[in-house]
């Protein structure tokens, strides 16, 4: 537990889609988890997708590939 | 007073009742089975007239877990529900002292169940999380769990009538 990765989350528009989004990053093989979206954060679905942070750039091209409409990416500390 | 009993699940169950009861557990493992040797603690139990006490003004908070879904209605969410709920455990106050899983709730302390990791880590914060028996027997789960003790009814509805607070899932 000592070299905790840093995290970043995806915000999206709707609890569906933050599942449709887990599950496509993870049949790349992203290591995922999802969260409740971050207090500091808000957005219209209160679950995001946590992914480690120097996958950032995969992540959003995995989602956007499939047409995914990303609400926002940010990093968490 | 020496139990001899043949299995690992039962030898945890009877230490566990006997040290709750103030007494002294030494357990010797032999070939045809556990001998669990209780000595009478120095402090006799308090005398156990049947009771009904009124609640624990003060007591543990104690969290039950009786679905591995957070709430009725869509499955899928209510999956989501549950996962959201045992991540933000580990970020929230106060914990429970001891997180008991019954019925379908006992699928999440198995491997392969999405919140695993994270009850590691709220049991290394020192919380207890225990597991009815009977449900992992029931679902034939007994041999795939992951974290957490295997118990039973006695020690689950002692911990529940015994807490200063029970909060169900």
């Amino acid at each position: 537990m000592t070299d905790k990765p840093t995290y970043g989350v995806v915000l999206l528009y709707s609890t569906s889609a933050a599942i449709r989004a887990e599950k496509l990053t993870q049949e790349a093989g992203l290591k995922v988890k999802l969260i409740p979206v971050p207090r500091q954060l808000s957005s219209d679905c209160g679950i995001s997708l946590r992914f480690e942070w120097d996958q950032a750039d995969v992540v959003r091209s995995v989602l956007e590939e499939k047409g995914m409409e990303i609400q926002g990416i940010h990093r968490i500390e | 007073m020496t139990t001899i009993v043949d299995n690992e699940t039962a030898k945890s169950n009877v230490s566990h009742m006997a040290a709750r009861q103030g007494c002294q557990v030494d357990v010797e493992e032999r070939e045809d089975g556990f001998y669990v040797r209780l000595t009478k603690g120095e402090q006799p139990a308090e005398e156990t007239a049947p009771q009904m006490a009124a609640a624990p003004a003060s007591g543990p908070l104690i969290l039950t877990v009786p679905s591995d879904i957070m709430g009725r209605g869509d499955e899928e969410l209510g999956g989501i529900l549950v996962r959201a709920f045992f991540h933000t455990l580990g970020e929230v106050e106060p914990l429970p002292q001891t997180i008991i899983f019954f019925n379908s709730g006992v699928k999440l302390v198995v491997e392969g169940s999405p919140v695993v990791e994270d009850l590691q880590a709220l049991k290394a914060q020192g919380i207890e999380i225990l597991a009815c028996g009977t449900c992992l027997g029931h679902y034939e789960l007994k041999e795939r769990v992951a974290v957490g003790e295997v118990s039973n009814m006695y020690t689950i509805a002692e911990t529940m009538l015994g807490a200063g607070k029970v909060v169900s899932l």
